[in-house]
């Protein structure tokens, strides 16, 4: 199922699928230098309450993204 | 001399492995235009050779101004013909979010003929898990290198030296193709190399997941969060009040040795009124500075401030702050100055500069006195609501969040009006691994920041005092404050002070409270022919409350001490840390304006109401 990188709950995988339009270039270079390529599998470890940023592990780095980024990320879950 | 440049991406470890091989002997400088510190150190194994800790990025391709300007210096550097060798630092646990930076730096050593060398750090975290990683078929991939250390335990640092130190070995590393690849594709490397040679993670970031259900649960999370803020917020309060109250005793106590050795009496004020008053003025905040230094330090080096920032994101980011503002507005609280420096962690620029001008409208502990005296001359001692509430208690209650809620408003207002919204940093905070701090690295930070402020700060606070001691001493010699310069100038300006109901007594206080804000109780005592006032301010109260002054005039003071910038030391380190004096005067011209027109608008109001 394809959806965004923000609408994964805690204990959620999915796989990287692409950056959407309204993410800036800038952005997107400095997510990719981070490890958030297309292809690679994002897990959200912590999705803390009242809209805080979530925590995301990618590769086997843990970084914090909020909405106003992970939403433009694309990604795709096993689940139908 | 030969120059090392050391760079790494940040927490890599690159302050802990600096200091393992400098030692005691560094040097910390400032780049123009970026807030980080740059140190330098002799190698403590060959002195001949120095290290220069660059600024730790992400990449070599900047996407804001700051990160434009460190990049600028690491490609400079290496035209200098001193700088021979680059060390490059990664973390070998996260081996993906530094190899393309590596790579980059391999790169421009490649295309400017210095030798590079690639330290993988915290082999020590592996070897606990009994992780093993091919260093050698990485350094082979990447074109240099790779040498395992661990800057904790110091392991592996004896080969580091024996290699920076074999100048016999000139041979650089035939990187022609590596020299012509665009960053794109250097990008898709990083992601292979680290897919083929990184240490898989689950293992290595249990522990951490683990601490993190718990920093970042929504009730246990949020509670050791306050408790965590309570501490940081004591130990600026109290931790350091002793430290102070020694620094002012101590002074006092020089002062009272050398002051009667003196001959002439003018020379006598003027050194215990002008050099002991200025000296004093800023060392008394070097306590605090060194305790909030460490304690942040502390924070940053466990690697909860990554924590608390996520923590107080979402709310902040409705101001147009950042959660990494929360740490620098919370020690405004206790004094600017602190908080200014604690900004440094900001890396956003823009958000930096919002947290700059949030922080000097925090209610500092300065402001207490005058919110003291005036809650006492102007607010009745009485209770409402059946006892439950006293009124006075009310008063420094709001006039305390007004403050606060000035700021956040002031932020909120400005970041609307900017355009920089999309070349700012994105929020993409890494989360590193709970760590123990290491001490000897904090420790020096804290020095070198209290050596900054007093070199760097010092000199102006002194002037300022030293001009205003002479403006209020002459032309009678200290005989009456009233008939001084400064007295004069009060009574010229005193027209600008009746639109608030004040005279030129309060005009004078409110002129020498520039020093800092407390010194207005002591000046208006002067004013009012009382001594000690700020040490006991009843007859100053009984004074104020005598003298008939309106209820209006009361609350248009409390208003404009909750929003003037009257504190010479905040604006001259918000000038040397923002790098920009103008935005300093800006906001004290823009502050004062809004603190005295504000006032107007306070006193007609309650003059109004209160017939």
């Amino acid at each position: 199922m394809s959806t965004s990188l923000w609408s994964l709950r805690a204990g959620d995988e999915g796989r990287i699928t692409g950056f959407d339009d309204a993410l800036a270039e800038n952005y997107r270079v400095r997510l990719m230098e981070l490890g958030f390529h297309p292809g690679e599998t994002v897990a959200c470890l912590q999705a803390p309450a009242f809209g805080a940023p979530k925590v995301f592990r990618v590769s086997n780095t843990v970084f914090s993204l909020d909405d106003e980024v992970a939403a433009h990320i694309n990604i795709e879950t096993s689940a139908s | 001399m030969s120059k090392i440049i050391l760079i790494g991406s940040p927490n890599s470890g690159k302050s802990l492995l600096f200091n393992r091989l400098t030692g005691l002997s560094q040097k910390v400088a400032n780049f123009p235009g970026i807030t980080v510190d740059v140190a330098t150190g002799r190698l403590a194994a060959a002195p001949g050779m120095s290290l220069v800790d660059f600024p730790g990025t992400y990449s070599l391709q900047p996407i804001s101004g700051e990160e434009r300007v460190a990049t600028e210096y690491f490609t400079q550097a290496l035209d200098d013909p001193e700088v021979t060798q680059v060390l490059c630092l990664v973390d070998i646990t996260r081996l993906e979010k530094s190899l393309y930076f590596t790579l980059q730096v391999v790169r421009e050593c490649a295309r400017h003929g210095k030798r590079a060398l690639v330290v993988a750090n915290m082999m020590d975290v592996l070897a606990k898990h009994g992780i093993s990683v091919d260093l050698e078929g990485l350094g082979a991939e990447i074109g240099a290198p790779v040498l395992p250390v661990s800057a904790r335990t110091g392991e592996g640092l004896d080969a580091v030296v024996a290699h920076l130190t074999n100048t016999a070995d000139t041979s650089i590393d035939n990187n022609s193709a590596l020299a012509e690849t665009p960053d794109t594709l250097l990008r898709g490397n990083a992601h292979q190399l680290a897919r083929k040679y990184g240490p898989r993670g689950d293992l290595l970031i249990k522990t951490q997941t683990r601490l993190d259900g718990f920093f970042l649960h929504s009730a246990l999370g949020g509670f050791a969060f306050f408790a965590i803020m309570f501490l940081l917020f004591q130990s600026i309060f109290t931790w350091a009040a002793p430290a102070m109250d020694a620094v002012e005793a101590g002074l006092g106590a020089l002062a009272d040795w050398v002051v009667p050795l003196i001959g002439p009496q003018m020379a006598k004020d003027f050194t215990s009124d002008a050099i002991f008053s200025g000296i004093g003025a800023f060392l008394v905040f070097v306590p605090q500075i060194f305790v909030l230094t460490f304690v942040i330090g502390l924070l940053e080096d466990s690697g909860y401030m990554a924590r608390a920032a996520l923590i107080c994101h979402k709310p902040l980011r409705l101001f147009g702050l950042t959660g990494k503002s929360f740490i620098p507005m919370l020690s405004g609280v206790a004094c600017a100055i602190p908080g200014i420096y604690a900004a440094r962690s900001v890396d956003s620029p823009m958000k930096r500069l919002l947290t700059y001008m949030a922080i000097p409208l925090m209610p500092c502990s300065a402001r207490l006195p005058v919110y003291t005296l005036l809650i006492a001359a102007f607010i009745p001692n009485t209770t409402a609501l059946g006892g439950l509430v006293g009124l006075q208690g009310l008063a420094m209650f709001c006039t305390y969040f007004f403050g606060m809620f000035t700021g956040l408003i002031v932020t909120g207002l400005v970041s609307r009006t900017r355009e920089d919204h999309y070349t700012d940093l994105p929020f993409v905070l890494e989360m590193p691994p709970y760590r123990l701090p290491a001490l000897p690295p904090l420790l020096r930070t804290c020095w070198n920041r209290c050596r900054h402020f007093i070199t760097k700060a010092g000199a102006i606070i002194f002037t300022v005092t030293v001009v205003v001691w002479f403006l209020g001493y002459f032309p009678n010699y200290g005989a009456d404050l009233g008939e001084s310069w400064l007295g004069q100038v009060g009574q010229v300006v005193e027209p600008a002070f009746a639109p608030l109901g004040l005279d030129w007594r309060y005009g004078v206080a409110i002129m020498t409270s520039f020093l800092a804000r407390e010194v207005f109780v002591g000046t208006l005592g002067t004013m009012f022919g009382i001594e000690g006032a700020d040490e006991n301010m009843v007859p100053l109260v009984d004074q104020i409350q005598a003298s008939g002054l309106p209820l209006a005039s009361g609350v248009a003071l409390l208003f404009f001490f909750a929003i003037a910038l009257m504190c010479v030391s905040t604006l001259a380190i918000l000038g040397r840390e923002s790098g920009s004096y103008r935005l300093a005067v800006k906001l004290f011209l823009a502050y004062g304006a809004l603190a005295y027109l504000g006032a107007i608008g306070v006193f007609q109001l309650v003059s109004l109401f209160s017939g």
